[in-house]
């Protein structure tokens, strides 16, 4: 960088030097030819009074008029700085004079000898202490306004790479300390809106979802191990009873058949765990135009004969022309997990109601609405995790996984599941299970 | 009738070999897909029984290049990946079935033996099962000459009992068959339609054709 200023310098001193000095030349030989015309048309007498008058003049231009032997008849000097050859030659030399204060100063001059038609000589010149001073001014303000520019740039240079330094630091101490196992530490963000916020704000949204994911995979863990406990634990006891028990080829039947079950049941609660898994992943679905409407109607076929056995009234009502982007296999079992909800938990004789339509905001609602026991508004949160099943529930089939997953669907489709109040029977609240989905438009 | 097993598993190929052995058929075993590709091509099978990831060559190549090559041995794809879209690439490439991990034996058995049964059917246009009838082209179905009036689905339902009429025929086949549904209901919603079918084809009549196999599904025969 500095070689690079110096170079730029050092030619700008050059070019300026070479300009002045071309037209320094330009000048000389201007005089020179105007004087050897003067010698041209008046001889040597005329060349002498005009060099004289020349010479007394102010101005930079210095003469010198010699005989042909080299003796000076008048001038600026009292010799000539060096001896001429027959043509007229360039000359650049150095002299001496007194300056204003009396002491003897060295300057430089430029010009032209040669020697005229019948031998005087002449010498033309023009003193280059002037120009060298300007050239030597215009180097010295460039260099000032260079160095400081420099220093300038790289202090302010110094000065941003130090902040940015500082940004990029603190957010790497905070992804150092996530690394260390603070999952809560986010990488501090100014108002200022940045590049470096940008990149908090980013890497802050990234470690939302890492302790989201994190806290998910803890609580399933935990989760599943508890819930994988008793019921292999029963299935231990089972078989260590059976083989305790005196042969007995039926009762051993019995005993594996219940273990088969209970196998099955686990092997069921691992399927809802690795389904559930993957619908959260949402990356792995690809999301289709699906008619909704067909869905749900066949839906609703498909479990109205099951619960009028079970005694339950069934109703449904789904409006026509309901399309929505999304997964129809993950789409209807959303569905039927809410349906098989309300007739698992609906007493006989109560009633369910199946409804979807179109909202005035472009979404879509299914509602499937009971009159059973329904979920105290506390709980309405919690039954939405994994494997949570509010007491009572312990007795009838299932993982505990059917409203995570009808959850995990509809955060999928991005839309919602909510549950409220169902239908009012005589005190019990029943279940309102309501999946909002954005729904495509009508064509 | 010969069965040709290619699974990597030893543990799940013994399994299986046991259970097809007792099912009485004759069962070979290829333990990676380049040799279950080989055994298929040069063994005549009725069934193959391919698991979807296997070294050497992934079962879904391993169906493709078969179909290719011109065998048409009704294949089951067996498969711990038991999603919509590895069902439906496994179905493209030419496999007829497709089970997902874990599955029961019985399960198994019923699906082989319905593909065996299945195979290389002329497109019909009458089933028959003693005097139960239907034709396909005017959707009528008739016992002993007395028309039945059906539901849509319970007449597909029916149709796809009588295309495997003889054969045990799971829940979960007559789901995903019947239905197009690959979940599984925790409540007994398909017994439900099958006494409602029940009642329609065989409460007027003395022979019984639907029969419940405990613990497997059903079965429609004379």
């Amino acid at each position: 960088m500095l070689a690079f200023v110096a170079a730029l310098l050092l030619s700008i001193y050059f070019t300026t030097v070479g300009q002045l000095e071309a037209e320094s030349d330009a000048a000389a030989d201007g005089e020179f030819a105007s004087l050897e015309r003067v010698y041209s048309e008046g001889g040597m007498r005329e060349l002498s009074q005009q060099t004289i008058a020349r010479t007394a003049r102010e101005g930079s231009m210095l003469y010198v008029l010699a005989e042909s032997s080299g003796a000076v008849v008048a001038g600026d000097f009292q010799q000539l700085p060096s001896q001429p050859g027959d043509a007229a030659e360039r000359l650049d030399f150095r002299f001496e004079r007194p300056d204003e204060e009396g002491r003897i100063v060295r300057k430089r001059a430029r010009g032209r000898v040669g020697r005229l038609l019948g031998g005087p000589i002449l010498l033309v010149a023009r003193d280059m202490s002037d120009d060298e001073a300007i050239a030597d001014r215009i180097t010295r303000a460039l260099w000032t306004v260079a160095v400081l520019g420099l220093l300038l740039s790289v202090a302010s240079g110094l000065i941003a790479s130090w902040f940015a330094s500082r940004r990029v630091e603190t957010i790497a101490n905070a992804a150092l300390d996530v690394m260390a196992g603070d999952l809560t530490r986010r990488a501090p963000v100014r108002s200022d809106g940045d590049e470096f916020d940008g990149l908090a704000e980013t890497i802050n949204a990234m470690l939302d979802r890492i302790e989201q994911l994190m806290q998910a995979t803890r609580s399933a863990g935990d989760a599943i191990a508890h819930d994988l406990r008793s019921p292999l634990t029963r299935f231990r006891q089972r078989l260590e009873a059976a083989l305790e028990a005196p042969p007995n080829v039926e009762a051993d039947r019995e005993a594996l058949r219940k273990a088969a079950e209970e196998a099955d049941r686990l092997l069921e609660m691992f399927a809802g765990v690795l389904k559930l898994a993957r619908v959260e992943a949402s990356g792995n679905w690809t999301l289709q135009r699906i008619d909704a409407t067909a869905i749900l109607k066949d839906l609703a076929e498909f479990y109205e004969p099951a619960a009028e056995e079970r005694q339950l009234g069934f109703q449904s009502s789904v409006e026509e022309g309901l399309t929505l982007r999304g997964e129809a296999g993950l789409f209807a079992q959303a569905a039927s997990n809410l349906i098989e909800n309300a007739m698992k938990y609906t007493p006989s004789g109560g009633r369910i109601e199946v409804r979807a339509w179109l909202r005035p905001d472009g979404r879509m609602e299914f509602n499937v609405l009971d009159d059973g026991p329904g979920i105290a508004p506390a709980e309405r949160d919690r039954v939405l995790e994994r494997f949570v099943r509010l007491e009572g529930a312990r007795t009838s089939p299932g993982a505990g996984l059917g409203l995570s997953l009808v959850s995990a669907v509809a955060r999928l489709h991005r839309g919602g599941l909510h549950l409220r109040d169902g239908l009012d029977a005589g005190g019990r609240r029943g279940l309102g299970a309501a999946l909002v989905l954005p729904a495509e438009a009508r064509p | 009738m010969r069965v040709l097993i290619v699974e990597d598993d030893a543990d799940v190929a013994a399994t299986l070999k046991a259970s097809l052995t007792a099912d009485e058929h004759e069962v070979d075993l290829a333990v990676d897909g380049e040799l279950g590709e080989n055994m298929a091509l040069n063994g005549a099978y009725d069934v193959i029984v391919l698991d979807r990831m296997l070294p050497k060559k992934l079962g879904v190549s391993v169906v493709r290049d078969l179909r290719q090559q011109g065998v048409s041995t009704p294949v089951l794809i067996l498969s711990a990946l038991h999603d919509e879209d590895h069902r439906v690439e496994g179905l493209n490439a030419g496999a007829n079935d497709y089970l997902g991990k874990p599955f029961s034996t019985r399960e198994l058995l019923a699906r082989v033996r319905a593909l065996w049964h299945g195979r290389g059917r002329e497109p019909q246009t009458r089933l028959q099962v003693g005097d139960l009838e239907m034709d396909l082209l005017a959707r009528v179905v008739k016992r002993g000459g007395k028309k039945l009036d059906l539901q849509p689905r319970e007449f597909r339902l029916l149709e796809y009992l009588m295309r495997h009429a003889g054969q045990t025929v799971t829940r979960k086949m007559l789901l995903e068959n019947v239905w197009d549904y690959h979940f599984d209901p925790q409540t007994n919603v398909i017994d439900v339609h099958i006494s409602r079918l029940r009642a329609k084809i065989d409460r007027d009549f003395s022979q019984s054709l639907l029969h419940t196999v405990r613990g497997s599904g059903y079965r429609l025969e004379v």
